[in-house]
C-alpha cells in the first residue's frame, strides 16, 4: 500500500506493475544471473546505526554539490539546481513529464532479464530527483547522495531525461547511509550526450544495488564512469538500449577494493538494436586480501544491428592470492557483419616492471601505487573531460597510496 | 668502492648455480669491463648486484664503500648510488616517463636526506640531459619506454644514469641492438659522465662498444668464474680469437 500522495497515472501504472510482478523470479542463489554475488544487498535485516558514526560515511566529495539528497529530502544549491525536482512531486504531479517516462525502462529491462528489486523500487519510491534538459549546460551537475530512511531497504528513485542535441554532465558522490536500492531511468535523444560520472560509495559500509537503464536515439552519445573505492557489497546493473543508428557508449569501471570481505559486482548489458552503433566496456579491478570483483559484461546484437562495433574488456589486478575476479563475458550476435570482442584477464603486479621501477630508487610503496595507476589509466582514459579526468586522476592517487597501509 | 669475495650464486627456482666464486675489486674512477660467451653468468652478476630477485646467494659476500650491499634493498642500493642500465629496458604503460624520472630522483633525494627537487629545477635538468642525448619531447611524454626504438630505450638508460648521478654504473649489455651512430651518442654519454668518484663496470659480448667506452680492466668470464684480466687489449684478442681459448682455462679451474 503507498501512503504518499501520488497522481492518478502513476497509481495506474503501480497498479500494472504490481499486478506483473509476480512474474519476476526473485532473487536467489540458484539463478546464474545471481550466483557469485553476495546476497546482503536484498538483505531485509534491519542495519543497527546506532553504533555507527554516519558522519564519517561521506563518500567521495571530490566536487561542490548542486544537489543533494539527504535523507528523504532533496535539497538544491546551485542556479542549475531549477532544473531538478523531487521524484515524489513528480509523481504526486498530474501534469509532469514523467508521466511518459516513469517505468517503462524498469517495465522492459525485465523482459530480458529478472529483476525483481528493480520492481520493488517503481513500486515504492522514497526519495530520489528527476531532471528534464532542454538546453545543453556546460558546467556538471554534482549530486550529492546521503541518501537513508528509517526503512531497511531505502528505495531511491531517479528520471533523467535529456532532449535531442542537449548535452550534460551529471556526476554523482556521497554514499548511501542505509541499505539502498536505487533505479535510474535515462532518456536520450537524438544527437544528444550525457556523460555520467557514478563516484558515490567510497568506504561504503551499507549494501547497494544500483539499476541504471538507458534509452538511446540515434547519433547519441552516452558515457558511464563508475569508481568503487572499498564498497562493501555494492551491484551495478546498467542496461542500454540503442535504439537508431551511429550512437556511441562507454561504459568503464574501476573497482579498488582491499578491505576484508568486500566486493563490488558490476553487470552491463548493452542491446545494439540498430546498425553502425559503437559501445565500449573497460573494468578495471584492483583487488588485495579476500576482496570480490565480478564482472558480467553482455554484447546483444540484433539482426539488424550491422556494422556493429562492440568493446569489452575486464581486467583485474589481484594483489593477494585470496582475492578473487569473477569474470563473464557474452556476446550474443544475430547480425552477420560486426566486429565484438572481448578479453579478460587476471594477474599480479609485473615482477619486472617493479624491480625496474625500484632499481631507480622509487621506494616500494610509491613503485606499486605507480603501478596500481598505470592499471586503471586504460579506463579513466575513458572520461572524455581533460578536467575531471585529472580531478579523478589526482584523487584515485592519493587513494592508492593508501592502500598498502591498511 | 666495490668488492666483490667469493661470491657463489644460484637460481632461486633450479638450484643451479650460475656464479661460481667471483671475486672483483673496483675502485673509483676506475672502468672495468667483463666480457664472455653466453650464459657464463655476466647479467647474473648485475642481477645480484643490482637486488633482483629470483637469485641465491650461496657464498661469499659484496661490500660497497665497506657495508654490506646484499643486504641491502634494491632502492636501498639505488640510493646508495648503484645503478644498473638494462639489457632490455622495461616498457611500462600508464606511467609517463616524466613522472617515473622525477618521481625516482626525488625518492632518492628523500631517501639521502636531500630537499627534493621542485617541477621546474626538474625540468631545466632533464631537458638539458635529453637535449645531449638527442631524445625528443615527443619521447619524453610518452609513457615509460612505450613504442620506442631499441636505441631510444638504451639512450633513455643513460637519461636517467644522468639525471639520477650514480657512483658506480652497471653498463648491461648496453650495445646490443645499437647501431653505430647510437653506439656513439650513448658512449658519448657515458664519457662525459666519467670521473674519478665514480665506477663503471661494462658488461658486453663484443669489444666494439670498448673502443667508445676504454676500460682500465678487462675480465674475461667463463662458467661463473673470472678465468683472466688484463688490460684494453686482452678484448682485441677476444675479437681475434674469440672464447675458446679461455673456455679451456674455465674447466680447468673447476
Amino acid at each position: 500500500m503507498n501512503h504518499v500522495n501520488t497522481s492518478d497515472w502513476y497509481n495506474s501504472l503501480r497498479q500494472k506493475l504490481e499486478s506483473d510482478s509476480s512474474s519476476i523470479e526473485k532473487v536467489s542463489r540458484r539463478s546464474e544471473y545471481w550466483r557469485k554475488s553476495n546476497l546482503d544487498i536484498v538483505s531485509d535485516l534491519v542495519h543497527n546505526t546506532s553504533q555507527i558514526d554516519l558522519s564519517n560515511l561521506k563518500g567521495t566529495c571530490l566536487f561542490e554539490p548542486d544537489l543533494t539528497v539527504l535523507g528523504d529530502i532533496i535539497e538544491l544549491a546551485s542556479e542549475e539546481s531549477d532544473l531538478v525536482s523531487s521524484i515524489m512531486d513528480v509523481i504526486a504531479d498530474e501534469e509532469s513529464f514523467a508521466k511518459n517516462f516513469f517505468g517503462r525502462l524498469e517495465e522492459k529491462s525485465q523482459k530480458l532479464i529478472p529483476r525483481p528489486l528493480a520492481r520493488d523500487n517503481s513500486l515504492s519510491p522514497k526519495v530520489g530527483y528527476a531532471l528534464s534538459l532542454s538546453d545543453s549546460f556546460k558546467k556538471p551537475l554534482i549530486i550529492h547522495n546521503k541518501t537513508k530512511t528509517s526503512a531497511s531497504n531505502c528505495f531511491q528513485r531517479n528520471l533523467i531525461v535529456i532532449k535531442d542535441d542537449v548535452e550534460a554532465t551529471i556526476i554523482e558522490t556521497g554514499s548511501n547511509l542505509s541499505v539502498c536500492n536505487s533505479v535510474t531511468e535515462i532518456y536520450l535523444g537524438e544527437n544528444a550526450k550525457l556523460n555520467f560520472l557514478d563516484l558515490t560509495g567510497e568506504n561504503n559500509i551499507f549494501p547497494k544495488i544500483a539499476h541504471k537503464f538507458c534509452d538511446i536515439a540515434e547519433n547519441a552519445t552516452f558515457n558511464h564512469f563508475g569508481l568503487r573505492l572499498n564498497t562493501k557489497a555494492t551491484r551495478t546493473e546498467i542496461e542500454l538500449h540503442l535504439n537508431g543508428h551511429g550512437i556511441n557508449t562507454s561504459i568503464a569501471n574501476v573497482s579498488l577494493i582491499n578491505k576484508r570481505d568486500h566486493f563490488s559486482d558490476e553487470n552491463v548489458l548493452v542491446n545494439h538494436n540498430s546498425y553502425e552503433c559503437k559501445s565500449r566496456q573497460v573494468f578495471k579491478s584492483v583487488l588485495e586480501n579476500d576482496c570480490t570483483s565480478i564482472v558480467r559484461g553482455k554484447i546483444y546484437v540484433a539482426p539488424e544491428a550491422q556494422k556493429t562495433d562492440g568493446y569489452q574488456s575486464s581486467r583485474s589486478l589481484l594483489l593477494s592470492e585470496k582475492s578473487k575476479f569473477l569474470c563473464k563475458p557474452e556476446l550474443e550476435i544475430y547480425a552477420d557483419d560486426v566486429i565484438c570482442s572481448h578479453g579478460s584477464t587476471s594477474s599480479s603486479l609485473d615482477k619486472e616492471s617493479l624491480f625496474y621501477l625500484l632499481s631507480r630508487g622509487v621506494l616500494k610503496d610509491k613503485a606499486k601505487e605507480m603501478l596500481i595507476t598505470a592499471f586503471i589509466s586504460e579506463a579513466l582514459d575513458e572520461v572524455e573531460d581533460e578536467g575531471i579526468r585529472s580531478a579523478l586522476g589526482h584523487y584515485i592517487g592519493n587513494w592508492t597510496s593508501c592502500f598498502f597501509h591498511e | 668502492m666495490l668488492k666483490i669475495d667469493n661470491l657463489k650464486v644460484s637460481l632461486e627456482e633450479e638450484d643451479k648455480q650460475i656464479i661460481k666464486g667471483l671475486s672483483l675489486s673496483i675502485n673509483p674512477g676506475e672502468v672495468h669491463a667483463i666480457m664472455g660467451p653466453n650464459g657464463s653468468g655476466k647479467s647474473t652478476l648485475s642481477s645480484v648486484l643490482a637486488g633482483k630477485d629470483g637469485y641465491t646467494v650461496n657464498h661469499g659476500n659484496v661490500k660497497f664503500d665497506g657495508s654490506d650491499l646484499l643486504d641491502a634493498e634494491v632502492e636501498e642500493r639505488a640510493a646508495l648510488g648503484i645503478f644498473l642500465a638494462f639489457q632490455y629496458p622495461i616498457e611500462i604503460p600508464g606511467v609517463g616517463n616524466m613522472n617515473f624520472l622525477r618521481t625516482a630522483l626525488n625518492s632518492q633525494r628523500k631517501t639521502r636526506g636531500q630537499e627534493e627537487l621542485n617541477a621546474a629545477d626538474f625540468l631545466k635538468l632533464v631537458r638539458s640531459i635529453a637535449k645531449d642525448l638527442e631524445i625528443s619531447d615527443e619521447m619524453m611524454k610518452r609513457p615509460v619506454n612505450v613504442g620506442a626504438s631499441g636505441g631510444e630505450k638504451k639512450r633513455n638508460e643513460i637519461l636517467q644514469m644522468c639525471l639520477l648521478e650514480p657512483r658506480f654504473v652497471i653498463l648491461d649489455e648496453t650495445d646490443s641492438g645499437l647501431d653505430v651512430d647510437a653506439m656513439k651518442l650513448v658512449s658519448k654519454g657515458v664519457n662525459n659522465f666519467l670521473s674519478s668518484s665514480r665506477s663503471f663496470l661494462v658488461i658486453t659480448h663484443y669489444q666494439r662498444l670498448l673502443n667508445y667506452i676504454i676500460p682500465d680492466y678487462v675480465h674475461i668470464m667463463v662458467d661463473g668464474r673470472i678465468v683472466k684480466t688484463g688490460d684494453k687489449k686482452l678484448a682485441l684478442h677476444v675479437e681475434e680469437t674469440g672464447y675458446k681459448d679461455f673456455l679451456q682455462l674455465g674447466k680447468e679451474k673447476h
